[in-house]
């Protein structure tokens, strides 16, 4: 069962789909549990906790070309979903982006909602251009940006949210969440799928 | 570029994502995780080699043929086959079959899901023999420049190379191979070692020197002729002149990784793979100085005036610059100089200048150093630092004032603790520097080589060389002119950005940076 377009935006509409395709998030540790067939499937090494980041007073370039604060770009009110990404990265980006765009298209129009961030790892190739030619393969949409900028930048962004490994081949996946300026974070890490992280954000937006 | 062989069918799965009939490849990772045609190429998270990698803690195991195929073991050891992370002992042998459904269901060998990032793909019968196949020529086999007793490398010059460069250059190569070798012990026995500890091997590495002449047509058959007659594993740095085309071509063409040539004018072809590049050279200083025009011109500038030799590197430049500057407004004005001209024809190159133009000088050292007085009312000159000769450029006193030097490295004190590394080595083996960007250059690629070999053991397999170089590249420390080398696949030129520098007095290399390090 699909909820069509035509249920409005609201917490009804994000439950409905959420318990129609029967992942409703458990409640302690945020996550989803899919029902396993007998032979026991490989265990996706998915965690999420909660944290307190301090946003650094960074200037990024976004995609569009602009400079921008940090900051800034995070505390206009709307929910903040982050994660890192470099356009050269085969395995992991691809993935851990196309599982934001499909979080983008679960929420339909609830998506204005919601600010998506993906923050360069390798600057100096990514230039805005470069990230709008890969925001593009995942139809990002007008709420979802892409940032650059100096090294110095995004390794400052990096370590704020405690995901710098001293090099891009050494990334992990990470995702974080933000409900509201000022709330804490939420920090998943690991390859999460679109359901994942739908029931994080509605197990965030329950509890408020 | 172009590949010398057509790919056949499951090599075109595998690298691109394209089925045999120009249709794109469909997988599915997950529900709704559809993915498609490049994205969903093999190449992506397997490489090229077949033999996987690492990213982060995720370790993509190795799919050529004989990790797939081979008989159980009890450990890694036990398993006659170049190791590579990834590779597993403990697992019954796939067969077709089974190939089949781990491609198209993710389920393993053992009957169990492969891992969440293993797309599942839909291929028919045919296509998925194709792809099997392809994956079984993928095996590790006998390789062209590599014998039990001995690592073979070429490093190649071009007739136009400057000479002075090319010697700096090969004495630094010469001394670092009879360095390597000077460590080898004769007769070692290959040695293994416990489980987790790779295969230690210890091979000496000869060095083919490979001079080209002639015209540039007649480059590649001579590298065709060469390579056959001296099988080689790799190609190590060389230097070029003002065509590279030719090489760039033979080692995409015969899969050979060439590794950091000095080049003031590479091929730019991001998507190639066999070619390494330490920077864009001189392409790269057109990005700068375009920047700079486009940024802090001075508002009476309404003309960009280029002056170059018609056959160096300055004419590639001037074009690039030109292409950057499209839709500023400005004219663009090249004057180009005969090869063999001498000042007079310089001179010549700078009557009518006034405060409209911007001056790009592409010169060599003896040009630059006969540049005589500056013209009356030019306030705006811009340079090539690569092609000048950094802070040595014998730039006249009278221009050193208003000339803004494009400057791709480090500044001279930001780098000079790491080039004592080189410079050190060079005073210890009595290496004369007659070039000193360019032989530190040769150094820092050995010493890259020589880590990437460290790093495969016994798995010599030239696109894996090429892998292993992307992944260390970035935390490796930079013993030379660059601030930083980062390499990805799609990404070949491991350093991305530049200065734009003037002389701090009227005589003397001090330097200063009026620029922040830029990226264009």
């Amino acid at each position: 069962m699909r909820v069509g377009r035509s249920v409005t935006s609201g917490l009804s509409a994000l439950f409905l789909l959420a318990a129609a395709e029967g992942t409703l998030a458990d409640g302690a540790s945020g996550m989803s549990r899919q029902e396993l067939p007998p032979n026991a499937p490989q265990a996706r090494q998915v965690t999420a906790a909660t944290a307190q980041y301090a946003v650094p007073a960074v200037t990024l370039v976004r995609d569009d070309g602009k400079a921008v604060s940090l900051p800034e770009e995070m505390n206009d009110g709307r929910t903040v979903v982050l994660n890192f990404v470099f356009t050269s990265c085969g395995s992991t980006c691809p993935l851990m982006s196309q599982v934001l765009a499909q979080f983008q298209r679960k929420l339909g129009p609830a998506i204005h909602k919601v600010h998506l961030m993906s923050i360069s790892i390798d600057p100096e190739e990514d230039t805005p251009a470069r990230l709008a030619e890969y925001a593009r393969k995942f139809a990002s949409g007008s709420d979802w940006q892409y940032y650059t900028g100096t090294l110095e930048a995004s390794i400052a962004a990096q370590r704020a949210f405690d995901v710098y490994r001293g090099d891009k081949m050494s990334h992990a996946p990470v995702t974080l969440m933000r409900l509201a300026p000022g709330q804490p974070w939420r920090r998943i890490d690991g390859i999460l799928t679109p359901d994942d992280l739908l029931s994080e954000y509605l197990q965030l937006l329950v509890a408020k | 570029m172009v590949a010398a062989h057509a790919a056949g069918p499951g090599e075109r799965i595998y690298r691109e994502g394209i089925l045999p009939s120009g249709q794109p490849v469909q997988a599915e990772r997950g529900p709704s995780m559809h993915i498609t045609a490049a994205t969903a190429a093999c190449v992506n998270c397997h490489r090229r080699s077949g033999l996987g990698m690492q990213e982060g803690r995720t370790t993509i195991p190795p799919v050529a043929g004989i990790y797939l195929f081979h008989p159980r073991a009890g450990t890694v050891d036990d398993l006659d086959l170049p190791f590579v992370e990834g590779m597993r002992a403990d697992r019954d042998p796939y067969t077709e079959a089974t190939l089949a459904r781990a491609i198209r269901e993710g389920i393993g060998a053992d009957g169990r899901r492969l891992s969440y990032l293993m797309p599942q793909y839909t291929l028919d019968e045919q296509q998925m023999a194709g792809l099997i196949a392809y994956l079984k020529e993928l095996s590790p086999g006998a390789v062209p420049g590599v014998t039990p007793a001995m690592l073979h490398f070429a490093a190649i010059f071009t007739p136009d190379a400057d000479p002075v460069t090319r010697q700096g250059v090969l004495d630094v190569l010469e001394k670092f191979f009879a360095d390597k070798n000077h460590y080898v012990r004769a007769d070692s026995p290959r040695l293994r070692s416990s489980r987790r500890m790779k295969f230690k091997v210890n091979r000496p590495w000869q060095l083919h020197i490979w001079d080209l002449h002639g015209p540039p047509e007649t480059w590649e058959a001579q590298l065709r002729a060469r390579l056959s007659a001296e099988p080689v594993f790799a190609v190590i740095s060389g230097v070029g002149g003002a065509n590279w085309a030719p090489v760039h071509r033979f080692c995409e063409a015969q899969s050979l990784p060439c590794l950091f040539p000095n080049v003031d004018l590479p091929v730019v072809a991001e998507n190639d793979f066999d070619n390494l590049y330490f920077s864009k050279g001189v392409l790269l200083e057109a990005q700068l100085l375009a920047r700079e025009l486009k940024e802090h011109r001075d508002a009476r500038v309404r003309r960009v005036v280029q002056v170059f030799r018609a056959a160096d590197v300055g004419k590639a430049a001037a074009g690039k610059l030109a292409d950057a500057l499209s839709g500023e407004g400005l004219t663009i004005i090249d004057r180009s100089l005969p090869q063999a001209g001498g000042a007079r024809d310089l001179a010549g190159a700078l009557r009518g200048l006034n405060a409209q133009d911007a001056l790009v000088l592409w010169l060599r050292p003896g040009d630059l150093a006969a540049l005589g007085t500056l013209p009356h009312e030019l306030s705006s000159v811009l340079m090539s630092g690569r092609m000048g000769g950094l802070e040595r450029a014998p730039l006249p006193a009278a221009w050193r004032g208003i000339t803004r030097i494009a400057y791709p490295f480090d500044l001279p004190e930001l780098r000079r603790v790491r080039v004592d590394y080189p410079l050190g080595w060079f005073s210890i083996r009595k290496i004369p520097v007659v070039a000193q960007q360019a032989q530190t250059d040769t150094w820092l690629a050995c010493g890259i080589l020589s880590d990437a070999i460290n790093h495969m053991a016994d798995t010599f397999v030239r696109d894996y060389l090429v892998e292993r170089v992307e992944e260390m590249l970035e935390h490796r420390i930079v013993t030379g002119y660059y601030p930083r080398l980062a390499l990805a696949p799609g990404q070949r030129f491991a350093s991305k950005g530049g200065y734009l520098v003037r002389f701090a007095d009227p005589a003397g290399p001090k330097v200063l940076a009026v620029s922040e390090w830029m990226t264009p």
